[in-house]
C-alpha cells in the first residue's frame, strides 16, 4: 500500500514537472509582446547572434538542465523503491597491489543462492588495480542472519590458475548493509589474500 | 464447397504466416545488448569496451555449414579493415565447449572468438538461425543484421561497413 502511494506520488510529481515546463515554454500574452520597450536597446554587435536566438538557446539549455535534474530525481526514487534502505545490501569489490593475483571472475552466493557471476576484462581489472571500487551487487535481504560466499578465480603466483573463496556471516539489521570484497597481497607468503569486510 | 474451404484455409495460413513474419523482432536501431565472454586465448572481452569503433559480431555454430563458409570471408574483412577501425568478434553458441574450442583453433582466424554456452545473449539478440551477423556503429547501436550466409554476402557486409566507418 505504502509502495503504491509512493509510485502514485512520483507519477504526480513527474506530471506536474512536465506541466510546469510546458507552462514555462508558453509565449507571453499578446499585450506584453505588443508593449513598446521603455528604452531603445543599443544596436547589436555585427558578429553577435540575434537576441531572439540567444534567449531561445538559453531556454533550451534551461530545459536540458530540467530534464537532467528530473532524470536524476527519478533514478534516486527508482533506487529507493527497488532497493529500500531497510532491505538493501550492497556489495563492493576492491583490489590492492595485485602482484600475486590477476582477477578473472567473481561469483557471489548469498544463503547458498548464486546472485552474481562477473567476468572481468583486462581493462576492468586494471581499473581495480588503479584504486577503483566497483559495486558488484545491489539487492534486497530480509532482516536477520545471512551467509555470503565469494569465489575468486584468476591467475595466481607463477601464472597458475587460482581459485579461492571467502565467507562471511553477517547480521542484516534495519538499515542498509554494505560489504566489501578485498583482494590484497600477502607479501611474506607471496600469496594473494581474500577478505570480506562488513562496513557497519 | 471444398474449394471455398481450401481457399479459406490458404488465406488463413497466409495471414498467420504474414503475421508471424511481421512480428519477428529486430534489434536494428536499438542499443546493442552488452555482453562479456571468455575468448579462445582465455581473455574476457566486453562488447561495450569497443564503443567508438565499428563492430561486426558474428554468432556461429560449429555444426552449421554456412558458418564454416563465412568465417574465412570475415577473416579477410578483418585483416583488411581492422586498421580502419573495424573490430570483428566471433561468438560460438555451441553447447559443447571443448569441441567448439577445437574447431575455432583449427579455423585459426585473425579475430577473437568468444564462447557462449548460456542462453541469455541469444535471447537478447533474437538469435534464430546460424550464422547471424550484426553490425554495431561507433555509438553502440545495431545498424544491420543478416541471417545465414551465401557466397557474395561479404560484399553486402562491406558496403555497410564502409558506410559505418565513414560516419
Amino acid at each position: 500500500m505504502n509502495l503504491k502511494h509512493r509510485i502514485v506520488s512520483i507519477a504526480v510529481c513527474a506530471v506536474m514537472l512536465s506541466a510546469g515546463m510546458a507552462i514555462g515554454q508558453t509565449p507571453p500574452p499578446a499585450d506584453a509582446q505588443a508593449a513598446p520597450p521603455a528604452e531603445t536597446p543599443p544596436p547589436p554587435a555585427p558578429d553577435a547572434p540575434p537576441p531572439e536566438l540567444k534567449t531561445l538557446d538559453q531556454e533550451v539549455q534551461g530545459l536540458k538542465k530540467d530534464v537532467v535534474d528530473l532524470n536524476k530525481d527519478l533514478f534516486v526514487l527508482q533506487e529507493e523503491l527497488l532497493f529500500p534502505a531497510n532491505t538493501q545490501v550492497a556489495l563492493y569489490i576492491s583490489m590492492d597491489v595485485g602482484t600475486f593475483f590477476a582477477l578473472d571472475s567473481v561469483t557471489v552466493k548469498i544463503d547458498n543462492k548464486e546472485v552474481k557471476n562477473y567476468l572481468y576484462t583486462a581493462r576492468e581489472a586494471d581499473a581495480l588495480l588503479k584504486g577503483g571500487v566497483q559495486q558488484i551487487y545491489l539487492g534486497n535481504l530480509k532482516v536477520g542472519k545471512h551467509e555470503l560466499v565469494a569465489f575468486f578465480t584468476g591467475k595466481g603466483p607463477v601464472e597458475r590458475d587460482y581459485k579461492r573463496g571467502a565467507t562471511i556471516n553477517f547480521d542484516k539489521g534495519v538499515g542498509a548493509k554494505y560489504l566489501e570484497l578485498k583482494i590484497t597481497d600477502r607479501v611474506p607468503k607471496h600469496q594473494p589474500e581474500f577478505m570480506i569486510k562488513d562496513w557497519e | 464447397m471444398r474449394r471455398a474451404v481450401l481457399a479459406g484455409g490458404l488465406s488463413l495460413g497466409l495471414a498467420i504466416g504474414t503475421a508471424s513474419l511481421a512480428a519477428a523482432p529486430s534489434i536494428v536501431g536499438k542499443a546493442a545488448p552488452d555482453f562479456v565472454l571468455r575468448g579462445l586465448d582465455g581473455r574476457n572481452l566486453r562488447l561495450s569496451e569497443f564503443r567508438g569503433q565499428v563492430v561486426l559480431v558474428n554468432f556461429w555454430s560449429r555444426s552449421d555449414g554456412d558458418s564454416r563458409q563465412q568465417m574465412p570471408a570475415l577473416d579477410r574483412i578483418n585483416i583488411t579493415y581492422q586498421r580502419a577501425g573495424l573490430v570483428v568478434i566471433g561468438v560460438s553458441v555451441d553447447e559443447d565447449l571443448r569441441r567448439s574450442k577445437e574447431f575455432a583453433a583449427a579455423m585459426s582466424v585473425s579475430y577473437p572468438i568468444l564462447f557462449d554456452t548460456g542462453t541469455a545473449i541469444g535471447k537478447d539478440y533474437y538469435l534464430q538461425k546460424m550464422p547471424m551477423t550484426i553490425l554495431v556503429d561507433r555509438s553502440g547501436v545495431v545498424r544491420y543484421t543478416a541471417v545465414g550466409f551465401r557466397r557474395g554476402d561479404e560484399r553486402v557486409y562491406l558496403d555497410h561497413i564502409r558506410e559505418l566507418l565513414r560516419e
